[in-house]
């Protein structure tokens, strides 16, 4: 029981000990969008196992910049969220778009031909687990 | 005994501090405890505290074993991160002196407590910001001591690599650090020399020395395209000055100051280990 305890203490310390403050830096904001642009292609979110989402991702073109945008979007909270777009079901032909945050907004690097990306992934890069899948379709 | 702030190009500050592993306790005191925090100044406007605490048990003259729990605060651009690092299990074997000359020789491993990701406000951090590579590595060395001069050599090679750091520059509207998404490491190995002087009373010990480092191969990380890509240049030679300077109190307890510099490093350094200059400050008891 003692041994028992003692780990627990040593478990607790080194968790009670992390040092996180608020990010200082400025990242970049993406421009809004014009209101009434279409977008080049949308998908609504279908989860994994055991995972709850609600929500879409539209393609658009924002001035020379493709974007995904997240609309009317929650999904089960997990350790290391990323965005990708993706050519297949799986992460394993992908672009990866950054961490999902609280924005709604995620760039597409300009040499990406996004016609040939037909899915939106929500994949947790540190323990390998799918999310969430939008299948796109063209508009 | 002696401990070492080396200040750029080791796994974890691990490697660099591994000359004290080859140090013993009193032979008739069996534990010491060593307590220490490294004030060192890192890339970009990046700052770092870095306590630790080392604990040794000598079983007998020929063996001892260690264990080494360290910690990291860094500050900068980014804000404040920091969190446990790494433990490291280290068995020192002395061999049978011989007339001036003493070889000694330890193996360990070093495992992370965390997988190199901590972030800030969901944003994913650089090496220079973690407290730990996030591998787990295997440790072997090999000390000579003879008369005033000690020589060690040895090696740090990654085992099992949990490194899932996610950080892109690209994200992060600067180039101070490079993209180390699933950051592969490779080996390192080390050289030192350390000549030790005392002063008549035996109260002041002072060891400078010269610590050459090879990272033994470029590292590695997944780009945005999910590929893997070679970091360019980031192999090749460090070298670090380094002065001791130690107060014995008494038979039991000393206190020691260090400082270092690198003179030599290599072109780029994604592990988040260098450091512009570091100050140390070590309190030894022996029990």
């Amino acid at each position: 029981m003692k041994k028992i305890v003692f780990a627990l203490s040593i478990i607790l310390l080194i968790l009670s000990c992390e040092v996180e403050g608020d990010l200082t830096r400025d990242i970049e904001l993406s421009s809004p969008i014009t209101e009434n642009t279409p977008p080049i292609a949308t998908g609504n979110f279908m989860p994994t196992s055991g995972i709850k989402v609600s929500g879409s991702a539209k393609i658009y073109l924002n001035g020379n910049q493709n974007e995904v945008r997240l609309e009317n979007f929650s999904i089960s909270s997990g350790p290391d969220l990323k965005v990708y777009l993706s050519k297949n079901a799986t992460p394993t032909n992908f672009v990866n778009l950054g961490n999902l945050t609280s924005s709604t907004v995620y760039s597409i690097p300009t040499q990406v031909n996004v016609s040939s990306y037909k899915y939106v992934l929500i994949h947790c890069q540190q323990y390998s687990h799918l999310f969430a899948v939008a299948q796109l379709s063209q508009n | 005994m002696f401990s070492n702030s080396f200040s750029q190009g080791c796994s974890d500050a691990g490697i660099c501090s591994i000359g004290n592993s080859f140090q013993t306790t009193d032979k008739e005191l069996k534990n010491g405890i060593e307590i220490g925090s490294i004030f060192g100044t890192g890339e970009a406007d990046v700052t770092y505290i870095s306590p630790y605490i080392t604990y040794t048990r000598t079983i007998n003259e020929q063996l001892s074993l260690s264990s080494k729990i360290t910690y990291s605060v860094a500050r900068g651009s980014f804000g404040e991160r920091g969190a446990f690092g790494d433990a490291y299990l280290i068995g020192n074997y002395n061999w049978k002196p011989k007339t001036n000359t003493q070889w000694s020789s330890l193996v360990g491993f070093k495992i992370p407590f965390t997988s190199s990701n901590l972030k800030i406000n969901e944003f994913s951090l650089p090496l220079d910001y973690q407290s730990s590579l996030g591998t787990f590595d295997f440790i072997a060395g090999l000390n000579l001591n003879y008369k005033k001069w000690d020589f060690n050599t040895a090696v740090q090679i990654p085992v099992f690599n949990n490194n899932k750091n996610s950080y892109f520059k690209e994200f992060s509207n600067t180039d101070d650090f490079p993209s180390t998404n699933l950051l592969e490491r490779k080996s390192d190995a080390l050289f030192r020399t350390t000549y030790t002087f005392q002063t008549a009373n035996k109260k002041f010990t002072f060891k400078p020395n010269v610590l050459f480092i090879y990272h033994l191969g470029e590292d590695s990380f997944e780009n945005a395209f999910g590929q893997r890509e070679t970091i360019k240049n980031s192999d090749g030679l460090t070298i670090n000055g380094n002065i001791i300077g130690a107060y014995a109190i008494n038979v039991k307890n000393s206190i020691e100051l260090s400082l270092a510099t690198p003179f030599v490093v290599r072109e780029v350094r994604p592990d988040g280990l260098t450091r512009g200059f570091t100050a140390g400050i070590i309190y030894k008891v022996s029990f």
